[in-house]
């Protein structure tokens, strides 16, 4: 069943198209990956969703409702947006209390969100004095506070330290087995590409795939990388026989979909030197880099 | 809706600004009670019925206090960003607006009068000093504080008003410094006749705490000031439901 659905989407600010007509849609119980380059229009899509932005055309949703027209939002969806959402002056523990007493929610609650993002320690300090990865750990406690079945993150890793991004990890994994759902947005494949059962990748404002993670993983591509004196006549020989092959410095070529036997016997026949031959595989960034500038070099 | 006034109330609690402007309202209030009792030139001897003059004293700085909390309440949130989140746990921007126009006129009114109680201490204890013990069971006591609550309460509403309105809150405090101090000053020159300035935003507010002079009555003052500020509340929740939050 679909938790989120996104349907037509259309978001125009001034001549400025953010969102394009974009459609998608989360099922419940499932982690995805809403991915794209910055300025994809991820973090309007997600306020749209969350009610904050108003769309052009078209509709997002959570359960069939707009944000605006659930009950008690918060106790349904939590949300992480941009990290400085904090007035610096108040400290973590009030500004949570100042959520929950608006929200009805028992005031315990508070400190068990604390403990659960590992800020206890700095519960008494004013915001202002936080650096970023707290201010994400923060604003993490805030989206928990309601234990809400959805969570939707814009870009929960900005700013988080090697340590930090683990620690996000091992939460989304843990709020996945809970069964919760969870869109979570990045610029960075490789960030979410260790939680999430499916990605959304978006790029100009428009959808470019949605797939689930294994589908991406079946469209990188095995690639053979020779280094020859003969560069040029080898990737004529194998554009010959439909083999894509680019140059890659002076005497190397990298081939796309192709092993390393073909290879060699198209070097072979013609007799080219081959001083040096290795299979490899693109890697996920790779296909993310590849879907996103096809799609931003096209409008 | 009564939890949203006390999210308001625990958001006003939880900064040092409330804390802050208290200080300065108090030292400003003993400046007052000192201007008054030490310089006496052309005024009438201190005597017990000197009360209500020195305690009316920071009465209009207070007003602009309110104005000032209902500004910040209002703007700051945006100033501050933490209009998304309590717009997530509030998505009827209306109720939020409706929330911060009862508890800022309320914390502004409670303002007022701690620090007119303050003063009031600070005026006996020294009118004492001069062997004169005033009466706190004087009626005019009793309209300079119910002046001061009610200028306090609309001063508060409008702030409220004003920020909703504008949402930057740099642009909001100039622009209501350049209103009181520049714009109603140059209309007040420009109408004909004169007596037309006593519907302006700041005679209302005056006839509220100096009635008196060509000034509206304190009912009719009430009425207009109350009127100004439902009027900007209206066109500025408006505009906040409407606007987007990037």
């Amino acid at each position: 069943m679909a938790v989120i659905t996104i349907d037509g989407l259309t978001k125009r600010f001034g001549n400025i198209v953010a969102v394009d007509d974009l459609s998608f849609a989360v099922d419940q119980g499932t982690v995805v990956g809403f991915l794209g380059p910055n300025g994809a229009g991820k973090t309007t899509t997600l306020r749209t969703l969350l009610g904050l932005v108003t769309p052009t055309a078209g509709s997002a949703r959570i359960d069939g409702k707009p944000y605006r027209a659930l009950a008690d939002p918060i106790r349904h969806v939590g949300a992480v947006l941009e990290a400085s959402s904090f007035h610096p002056g108040r400290s973590a523990r009030h500004h949570l209390r100042v959520v929950a007493t608006a929200a009805g929610l028992p005031l315990a609650r508070v400190d068990q969100v604390l403990d659960q993002v590992a800020l206890t320690q700095a519960a008494h300090r004013r915001v202002g004095g936080f650096s970023l990865g707290m201010r994400q750990r923060l604003g993490l406690a805030t989206a928990l506070l309601g234990d809400p079945q959805v969570l939707i993150l814009d870009e929960p890793a900005n700013g988080l330290d090697p340590e930090g991004v683990h620690w996000l990890r091992g939460l989304l994994r843990q709020l996945a087995d809970q069964g919760h759902t969870v869109l979570v947005s990045s610029h960075v494949l490789a960030e979410v590409a260790q939680t999430v059962d499916q990605v959304v990748i978006i790029a100009s404002g428009r959808l470019v795939t949605q797939s689930t993670l294994a589908a991406l993983t079946a469209r990188t591509d095995q690639l053979v990388r020779v280094r020859t004196p003969q560069a040029e006549t080898l990737r004529s020989l194998l554009a010959a026989q439909g083999i894509q092959a680019n140059p890659d410095g002076a005497d190397q070529l990298l081939v796309i979909g192709a092993t390393t036997e073909t290879v060699g016997q198209t070097a072979a026949a013609a007799g080219i030197v081959i001083y040096e031959m290795g299979a490899e595989r693109s890697n996920l960034e790779d296909v993310f880099l590849q879907l996103t500038s096809q799609q931003g070099a096209g409008s | 809706m009564i939890r949203l006034v006390r999210a308001e109330f625990t958001k006003l609690r939880t900064t040092r600004l409330i804390y802050g402007m208290a200080a300065v309202m108090a030292a400003f209030a003993v400046l007052t009670v000192a201007a008054n009792i030490l310089d006496r030139q052309g005024a009438p001897p201190l005597a017990a019925d000197s009360l209500p003059m020195l305690v009316g004293g920071p009465v209009t700085l207070l007003s602009g206090a309110a104005l000032l909390l209902g500004i910040l309440g209002m703007a700051g949130e945006f100033r501050h960003q933490t209009v998304t989140q309590t717009f997530l746990v509030t998505p009827d921007r209306g109720r939020v607006v409706a929330a911060k126009l009862v508890a800022y006129p309320l914390a502004g009114i409670a303002l007022a009068l701690s620090i007119l109680a303050f003063t009031a201490a600070v005026a006996t204890g020294w009118l004492a000093a001069k062997g004169i013990t005033p009466s706190l069971l004087d009626a005019r006591l009793g309209r300079v504080l119910l002046g001061a609550v009610l200028a306090a309460g609309l001063c508060g509403l409008v702030g409220v008003g004003v920020a909703a309105l504008v949402r930057n809150q740099v642009a909001a405090l100039v622009g209501v410094l350049v209103w009181v101090l520049l714009v109603e000053g140059l209309l007040m020159s420009l109408l004909n006749p004169p007596s037309l300035g006593k519907w302006l935003p700041s005679a209302a507010a005056a006839a509220l705490t100096n009635p008196g002079g060509g000034q509206l009555s304190r009912l009719a003052g009430t009425l207009l000031l109350a009127g100004y500020a439902l009027a900007l509340a209206l066109a500025g929740t408006r505009l906040v439901v409407r606007r987007d939050i990037t």
